[in-house]
């Protein structure tokens, strides 16, 4: 049937079904509704085998639950399905964070942001994980990665400048701080962070004087 | 003989089938499901499998069943079932698609809503599916891929209509002389292209039904032969040159006048160009002696040699042609011109801008026209006079002389405006352009009709450009007329990325149950008893484009 002016010309329009259980198995994921999202996810997964999406799926609501073995067997079926899943990988690291297994948390933050550089909890993770174990080079370069792609980002922008501020890189905590208290007068942990900073730096100046 | 009872006009649902006894029993019931219960079902078995035993399950008078055990193709079949035909409408259903049960009822009461239209035509979800072994469909996907209003210069080029979403009056496919046997492929675009000689088609932008296509290798009998490309294009070539018997109230015919004084390879060669790049109805003209055209021969269609003397100048060969010619419009192309490659409407762009032209004396020059090889589009009296009254001098002199308006057309006069913006906007996503396109999408929605695919459209490039709110406001009168699967999904994609799960869910669970064939149920059967209060997708819609210069 040739039909000229097709409406959606969806490339793989036989996706459709699995995208929307899979999608749904999400949103319950995300109201606390787990058993609705495992069987979404039982049958997206039925529906296309060989995408990974369901097991990560499965995986959270199983962290999330706090069934750390389940969750870890979920992911790793994924990655088995495709090795790239930055989401996996970042299952894995919260498991490994929650097991006080940092340094493999550390590695699994850093291969889920390196597959996707714009994964809000890997970053996050990183960044935590990352004060627990007191380095912080590469935390500094995937923040900032991230802020070029999300220079509004406040959350963010704060945990770069306490890196900074930690790191003795004072001026540009500072100026991030300021950047921070433009867009958001209002907050408090950057007013407070800024202060202590214009705190120490006049006392250093009277020190030196 | 039509019959028309009480309660309404009889419907005529044809029906052919061939080795797909399985889904047959679907369609059957599918038809007898209907909530417009005045029909007859003719199905024709084109050979292969038998299907007795499926028949047998229906026993009701309303069946006509021919059971041929020789396989004779899908238009000898049609035209069998024609004869068994009382109803005053056609339907048609292939044997492995489905009718929603309003279908009849929605095309019946919007043909029957007016005067102007003998064709109206619905929208229908294509569904992808994959097939267990047991022959079971295991759905994948529901999307509508084609709601296009009538759009007559783009039915003349290609098919726009789906074969299952289409009811007619039975009257105008007799005019039309029926189906063509000769057809393996495109046979509804034949079909449809007939019928719009002879009627303008009423588009109700209401999903009635369903059609399949199995993911992989696709069962379709019409996509296997599709395959084979030489063959294709001989059906495209036949149908586009098919001229169904007149008058034609809705299409006015083209005369194309070949200036030439010679049967040689470059008339060979323009004839092959009007035949390939043109799809415009026209019959092709050409002035030669007897001794100038012998042994001549061509396998164009639609040629007509007229007699002229040996020797004689162009002019005069132009006259003797216009003497005969039966065209409103003629297009006088000089031999040796040729189109582009991959031109496709080769004459239309200077025909179309005269078609919309309401100024006497206008007519457009050919794209390709040189100073040596000159050809314009004209209405054929208007060439016919000033030639009659100016017949002394050369061609271009005696126009000028009788007062002709010739300019050469802009593209913004060609045919198909709309497909052209369509597939800018499309480029404009592909490049991540997704803002611009969506105006460009609003901007189609405003001027050229189409207005849920054109809405659904925009609301998807809103969404891709994160103007979700936007996005939202644009696809909410889309959702209250006709929600898809594909509108449902893209407004719960937007209630997540607005953190709202609930809606999200809420639209996620209804296109699951598009999906499963729940929903559809419930919809069909409100919806009918809504429409004298509020009518809705079931309004029909007129052609709002390139038809509006034959209204």
């Amino acid at each position: 049937m040739d039909l000229a002016g097709a409406l959606q010309n969806p490339d793989q329009g036989w996706m459709q079904r699995y995208e929307i259980v899979k999608e749904l198995g999400d949103c319950y994921a995300s109201v606390g509704e787990y058993e609705n999202a495992r069987r979404c996810y039982e049958q997206a997964s039925w529906l296309e085998p060989d995408e990974a999406g369901p097991y990560v799926g499965t995986g959270v609501i199983e962290l999330q639950q706090g069934r750390l073995e389940d969750a870890e067997l979920a992911f790793r079926v994924a990655l088995r399905l495709d090795a790239c899943n930055s989401r996996a990988w970042a299952g894995l690291a919260m498991i490994a964070q929650q097991c006080g297994r940092l340094q493999e948390a550390f590695d699994y933050y850093l291969k889920s942001l390196e597959l996707d550089n714009n994964h809000l909890t890997a970053l996050l993770g990183l960044f935590q994980v990352s004060c627990q174990m007191g380095t912080f080079r590469q935390v500094i370069h995937y923040l900032q990665v991230y802020l070029q792609m999300h220079p509004g980002d406040t959350s963010v922008m704060f945990c770069l400048a306490a890196l900074y501020a930690r790191e003795g890189q004072t001026r540009q905590a500072q100026e991030l701080l300021k950047d921070i208290l433009a867009l958001e007068p209002e907050h408090a942990d950057a007013r407070q962070l800024l202060e202590e900073l214009e705190h120490k730096a006049q006392q250093k100046g009277g020190n030196e004087r | 003989m039509v019959r028309r009872s009480q309660h309404g006009p009889l419907v005529t649902v044809l029906m052919n089938t061939y080795n797909r006894p399985g889904y047959l029993a679907e369609a059957l019931e599918s038809v007898f499901a209907q909530t417009w219960p005045h029909f007859q079902i003719v199905l024709v078995r084109d050979g292969g499998c038998p299907v007795d035993e499926v028949v047998r399950r229906f026993s009701d008078r309303r069946l006509t069943f021919i059971n041929r055990s020789e396989n004779r193709g899908p238009g000898y079949s049609f035209n069998e079932a024609l004869g068994y035909a009382r109803g005053e409408y056609l339907c048609h259903l292939d044997d492995d698609d489905k009718y929603y049960p309003h279908h009849l009822e929605t095309l019946v009461r919007a043909v029957e809503s007016q005067d102007r239209c003998g064709a109206v035509y619905s929208d229908l979800y294509k569904v992808y599916c994959r097939v267990r072994p047991d022959g079971r469909r295991i759905v994948l996907g529901k999307h509508v891929e084609v709601s296009r209003d009538f759009d007559r210069m783009m039915m003349l080029q290609f098919n726009h209509v789906l074969h299952v979403s289409i009811l007619h009056r039975k009257e105008l496919l007799e005019r039309a002389g029926g189906y063509n046997e000769n057809l393996n492929v495109l046979i509804d675009w034949d079909l449809h292209r007939k019928l719009c000689f002879y009627t303008d088609f009423l588009h109700v932008p209401t999903i009635t039904g369903e059609y399949y296509t199995p993911v992989g290798d696709s069962d379709r009998i019409s996509v296997r032969r599709r395959k084979n490309v030489s063959d294709y294009l001989r059906n495209v070539l036949t149908i586009r040159t098919t001229r169904p018997p007149k008058p034609w109230p809705c299409v006015e015919d083209l005369s194309v006048l070949i200036l030439t004084a010679r049967a040689d390879e470059s008339l060979d060669r323009t004839l092959r160009d009007l035949w390939s790049h043109t799809f415009y109805p026209q019959r092709i003209y050409a002035a030669l002696a007897p001794e100038e055209a012998a042994g001549w021969h061509t396998l164009v269609p639609n040629v007509t040699i007229v007699p002229a003397e040996a020797g004689s100048s162009l002019e005069a060969r132009l006259d003797r042609m216009l003497s005969v010619c039966e065209g409103t419009y003629a297009a006088v192309v000089p031999a040796g011109l040729s189109a582009e490659m991959d031109e496709t409407a080769w004459l239309e762009r200077s025909l179309c801008p005269l078609l919309n032209s309401r100024q006497p004396r206008e007519a457009f020059e050919l794209v390709e026209a040189t100073e040596g090889g000159w050809g314009a589009v004209f209405r054929t009296a208007e060439l016919r006079q000033a030639r009659r009254q100016y017949g002394r001098l050369p061609l271009r002199a005696s126009l000028e002389a009788a007062g002709f308006s010739i300019r050469r057309p802009k593209t913004e006069d060609y045919p198909f405006q709309f497909d052209r913006m369509l597939a800018a906007a499309e480029q404009l996503q592909r490049e991540g352009g997704w803002e611009s396109a969506a105006s460009l999408y609003a901007y189609l929605a405003e001027h050229f009709g189409n207005e849920l695919w054109m809405r659904t459209q925009q609301a998807y490039a809103l969404y891709k450009a994160g103007r979700f709110r936007q996005a939202l406001e644009v696809l909410e009168p889309v959702q209250t007329v006709r929600p898809t699967v594909f509108t449902l999904q893209l407004a719960a994609r937007i209630f997540q990325e607005q953190k709202d799960c609930r809606r999200a869910i809420d639209c996620y669970q209804r296109a699951c149950r598009i999906l499963d064939g729940t929903e559809a149920r419930k919809t069909q059967t409100s919806a009918i008893r809504r429409r004298a209060a509020k009518p809705a997708a079931d309004e029909p819609v007129l052609s709002s484009q390139e038809s509006r210069p034959w209204i």
